[in-house]
């Protein structure tokens, strides 16, 4: 019997680590990439880890001036000239990001508590918002360019912000909706004998419980507006870059696409959803599902 | 309210489309011919500072920033020559980067957000028409009369594109034209010319028509040993050029002068058989590879011939070569027409330097281009050894560092070529033609569509498309365009 | 203002937000859906010739709009399906603590955690020609195999739909672990003291109690593979000659590549027609829990 379980343990690990394995495979060779110098990048057979790892890439990414004088002396190297680094871009991630997340939970956490203290709108009412999610961005973003040439705000921060907002909003309302929901009302009740207004009952009692959960859904939306690319692809026309956009223009006339400089691009902007996307991994099952399933 | 301001945009088009139609060359050609301009102290040698102190003055005493949107990989081409005006005029200049394959599709989403995100840009040649109707490109003949000097346009090799019925609405700024590439060790060996004769009846050399090379590649096409006939494409987009090529080169035009299609006729049905029958002597690569990968297998030095551009040879001449030296090159390959040879070489793409409608300073924009493409100042930007642009000017062939990236032979005959170039299909919708195009051709090369059936197919998506984009309209640029065929093949083309 | 009562004035910016960016593009699709607008008329969209419904008949005989609607339905069925079937196996290696669990469940959903582009980007270099697949492949077989999938017709979609499962199946796994922690004890010991098999108590016990967590996930995910996007455009763009489109990329190529900004309107509203409707149908099981 034993031994039966032993067999049955290693079984069940191997196949564990097939799959972080797997799991971890595309993001090692983005990574291992990012750290190849430029003939290295599709040579056959390929190179699984670089014997000359090199700071160029990511030199190119963000300090274009020192990657060309990296490349004057060291004969060979890529020498890419790009219009501007990639802060530009990660500048206007930032902003977007931000401020979209900040409006998203600002008016999410004030929707959120309607619904549930006040059931306002019916049971049916946060479904429309749901709706909102299942319509395809393609399909709104056609005459979305048509409103924004009218309002003026094609190629503008506050465009983006507008668009990335409206369509976070469902995931504020129902992650934040079911935080308010964990927490009784009569809590709030209890403040409201002591001769509080109930808004500010929900300010000083509710909200204070409930700040771990909209800090999360605040994170969880920012790396939504991080992650972003359709609208950032077709609402903008080169004075707003995200990085998500910046990544291709990583192409040279000689040498097509640079693979290596898209790899530490990519490396680099991704890094902020993967420490925000462990700090709130506990909440990732409850945000995804509209807060359907909690843990 | 004057009477002029209840004209709408919309009557005036038609005004104009009947007034065009009724009398098309006699209204465009004087404009386009180009009489000498007046009142202008430029020439070709100087127009560069004359271009500069003009701007300089226009924006004394005020900021001005000029923003150009440029296809990513361009900048080293473009920055130097923007920099050197900026010193010149203190008129700064931003860039704007976009992936290359974006940037007319960019170009034409302003058209309609009209944000002023830029006041210049750079879209492929083929993209010009479309942008033009979409009303997003300033008529640039108001400035060509004011600033242009004689012969401006004469020095550059190919400036078909930058015209739209009748108007100047850019400058071009690269040389794209196709040129072919040879093994020059496999093209003088005694043996295989010996071999070559016998079979065939004349000699090997550079090839003159379709049928030479064609007859070449299979003589050289030996895969077991290691040779290949050719480094050709057979992906979609190169086999429409390839075929746009052949076709010409049996002299018909793709539309005749009611915007039928003659693609589909004998001679192009013609065209696609040889093509897909040459398939059969391109190397294992052919269906797969892109530019990058093509320049590398070329450059491996066990393929006969190979199609490309400047950008090809600036490959194939550095050292990451092992065939550099080691080349012959000729114009693409022509056809018997009429009893004559008849060459048809190809422009097809090209970069143009446009000017915004929605920009606040149109007229310093184009004293920029014009700065740009001015001899002096675009052989500093072809001379950029990463960049787009490819000689394109009289004075690039004679510039030492350029020839030194070329190399003088390729030089002689990219120059040949580009005064005879064919171009693209320069009509609103372009890509949509050339969608139908190339989408036919490659099922025909993958064998699922017979070569009829194919351009059949393709003739009647393109009535479709030019009753969808107005037969009166598209006309009117179509007898334009022909007429600005290079003279040499124009009279010859049916 | 004070006349609207406190609860709806809290609702008001949401609400705002939402129709300013959802309803009133939809109301603009309304129209353009109905003339044949491209920005190359040179004329402002709200003085386009009205068109009837061409458009609707034009998308009816269209192969390639029809083409990528079944291709995307195909792209969704599979998808789910292969992440299901991952998520499922992988979750029961996970009901027991083990030394290390935490550690591979940190490894297992590091996938959901890189911006898709980039993962896009990932596989680009992974299937190319001369990439580590292929490599891979060359190894095992013992040939040469240099295939190059993103030029196939019918194989570039492997890499896509790859992308695609790579990146949410931790998801999955992720909500079907949820759902099998929290499955009523008693009914599982019941059926182990019953004597029944490791596999009958899975099949019959387990399984009819995940449903509800399963049809949560799977419509979920259903909605969001619909719309699956940029994988398609970093790694094909639809090509070659849209042998890999999906709907969003279709129309991604008629808008934007094409211009035909009416016709697209046209099948926008279509799909968002139908998108809404089948999903309000399928959110039943969300309904139920929320």
């Amino acid at each position: 019997m034993r031994k039966q379980k032993t067999w049955q343990t290693v079984l069940k690990r191997t196949a564990v680590i097939v799959a972080a394995v797997f799991a971890f495979f595309p993001i090692y060779w983005l990574i291992s990439t990012s750290f190849k110098p430029f003939d290295e990048w599709a040579n056959w057979p390929p190179i699984w880890l670089t014997d000359n790892p090199t700071l160029q890439n990511y030199r190119i990414v963000f300090f274009p001036e020192l990657a060309r004088e990296f490349a004057a002396q060291q004969e060979g190297s890529l020498d890419y000239k790009v219009s501007g680094s990639a802060w530009n871009a990660f500048k206007g991630s930032a902003i977007v990001s931000v401020a979209a997340t900040i409006i998203s939970v600002a008016f999410g956490t004030l929707a959120a508590y309607s619904i549930v203290r006040f059931k306002t709108g019916g049971k049916n009412y946060p479904f429309q918002f749901l709706t909102v999610r299942m319509v395809p961005p393609i399909a709104v973003v056609v005459p979305m360019v048509v409103l924004f040439s009218i309002l003026k705000l094609s190629d503008t921060y506050f465009g983006l912000i507008l668009a990335y907002s409206a369509f976070t909003l469902p995931f504020s309302i129902w992650m934040i909706r079911s935080f308010i929901d964990d927490v009784p009302a009569e809590l709030e009740g209890a403040a409201m004998i002591h001769g509080m207004g109930q808004f500010r009952a929900f300010l000083t009692v509710t909200l204070p419980l409930v700040k771990g959960g909209i800090l999360s859904t605040a994170l969880f939306i920012f790396i939504l507006n991080w992650s972003e690319f359709l609208f950032a692809l077709v609402l903008t026309a080169g004075n707003v870059v995200t990085v998500t956009l910046q990544v291709a223009n990583y192409v040279s006339a000689s040498s097509g696409k640079l693979y290596g400089v898209q790899a530490a691009m990519g490396t680099i902007s991704t890094l902020p959803v993967i420490v925000f996307g462990y700090m709130i991994q506990r909440h990732i099952v409850r945000g995804l599902t509209f807060g359907a399933i909690k843990r | 309210m004057s009477k002029k301001s209840i004209v709408t945009d919309r009557s005036r088009r038609k005004f104009m489309q009947s007034a065009a139609v009724g009398a098309t060359a006699a209204v465009i050609a004087p404009s386009f011919i180009m009489s000498p301009r007046m009142a202008n102290a430029a020439t070709l040698g100087n127009v560069h500072i004359e271009a500069a102190k003009k701007a300089k003055e226009l924006a004394a005493g005020r900021n001005i920033t000029l923003k150009v949107l440029q296809p990513s990989g361009s900048l080293g081409n473009v920055k130097p020559v923007a920099d050197q005006f900026t010193a010149l005029t203190g008129v700064a200049v931003e860039y704007l980067e976009v992936p290359l394959g974006e940037i007319t599709q960019k170009i034409l989403l302003e058209a309609v957000a009209k944000s002023g995100a830029f006041d210049l840009a750079l879209p492929a040649t083929f993209g010009m028409p479309d942008l033009v109707e979409s009303g997003i490109l300033v008529n640039l003949d108001q400035y060509a009369s004011k600033y242009e000097p004689a012969g401006f346009q004469d020095d550059a090799l190919f400036s078909t594109g930058d015209y739209y019925k009748g108007s100047l609405y850019g400058y071009q700024t690269d040389g794209d034209t196709y040129v072919m590439f040879y093994n020059k060790d496999w093209l003088e060996n005694p043996d295989e010319n010996k071999k070559f004769a016998d079979k065939n009846g004349y000699e090997l050399k550079v090839p003159d028509t379709w049928e030479e090379l064609d007859a070449m590649m299979a003589h050289f096409h030996h895969p077991d040993k290691g040779m290949y006939g050719g480094a050709l494409f057979r992906t979609q987009y190169f086999l429409a050029w390839e075929w746009w090529v052949r076709f010409h080169a049996k002299g018909f035009f793709p539309l005749d002068d009611d915007l039928n299609p003659q693609i589909n006729n004998a001679a192009g049905v013609e065209a696609l058989e040889e093509m897909v029958a040459a398939s059969k002597h391109l190397y294992p690569g052919a269906r797969t590879n892109g530019l990058f990968e093509n320049f590398e297998a070329f450059g491996a030095g066990d393929k006969f011939c190979n199609i490309g551009w400047g950008g090809t040879q600036k490959f194939l001449n550095s050292d990451k070569s092992s065939i550099k030296g080691r080349m012959a090159f000729g114009p693409t390959p022509g056809g018997i027409v009429d009893g004559k040879l008849l060459r048809t070489p190809y422009f097809n793409w090209g970069w143009n330097y446009v000017v915004s409608s929605v920009s606040a300073e149109p007229e310093i924009a184009y004293l920029l281009t014009l700065y740009a493409c001015s001899p002096a100042m675009s052989t500093v930007a072809v001379r950029d050894p990463d960049g787009y642009f490819d000689p394109f000017r009289g004075a690039h062939y004679e510039d030492d560092a350029i020839i030194k990236t070329y190399s003088p032979e390729f030089l002689a005959v990219h120059k040949a070529s580009m005064e005879g170039s064919i171009p693209d299909l320069y009509l609103k919708g372009q890509g949509e033609y050339f969608d139908e195009l190339r989408t036919n051709l490659g099922a025909a090369d993958a064998g699922t569509k017979t070569a009829k059936q194919a351009l059949d197919d393709t003739a009647k998506s393109w009535e479709r498309i030019t009753r969808r984009m107005g037969k009166r309209s598209q006309g009117v640029q179509w007898s334009f365009l022909k007429s600005i065929y290079p003279s040499s093949i124009r009279n010859r083309l049916k | 203002m004070n006349r609207i009562p406190f609860n709806i004035r809290l609702v008001l910016p949401a609400q705002l937000t939402i129709m300013a960016i959802v309803v009133v593009p939809t109301v603009i699709l309304l129209w353009l859906a109905h003339t044949d607008w491209q920005p190359t008329q040179n004329i402002p969209w709200f003085d386009a010739e009205f068109y009837w419904f061409w458009n609707f008949y034009d998308l009816w005989y269209d192969e390639r709009f029809i083409n990528s609607v079944f291709r995307t339905l195909f792209v969704v069925a599979t998808c789910i399906a292969v992440e299901l079937f991952l998520a499922l196996g992988l979750a029961l290696l996970f009901l027991d603590e083990w030394p290390w669990r935490k550690v591979a469940v940190s490894i297992i959903i590091l996938p959901m955690m890189i911006i898709p582009v980039d993962a896009a980007n990932a596989f680009f270099m992974l299937f190319n020609e001369r990439g580590p697949i292929n490599h891979l492949i060359t190894v095992i077989t013992g040939e040469v195999f240099e295939f190059s999938w993103l030029s196939h017709p019918t194989w570039a979609m492997v890499p896509i739909m790859l992308a695609e499962i790579w990146q949410w199946t931790p998801l999955m796994f992720l909500l079907v672990l949820t759902g099998l922690m929290n499955l009523p004890e008693n009914q599982i010991r019941a059926a182990v003291g019953l004597g029944a098999s490791p596999v009958r108590i899975f099949f019959r016990v387990m399984l009819p109690l995940l449903v509800p967590v399963i049809s949560i996930a799977v419509v979920i995910r259903a909605i969001e593979t619909f719309k699956i996007f940029d994988p398609v455009y970093i790694l094909t763009r639809g090509q070659p000659g849209g042998a890999t489109e999906t709907i969003s990329m279709y129309m991604y190529n008629g808008a934007f590549v094409y211009f035909r900004m009416g016709y697209i309107a046209a099948a926008a509203l279509l799909v968002l027609f139908v998108v809404v409707s089948v999903c309000l149908v399928l959110a039943r099981p969300l309904r139920k829990h929320g």
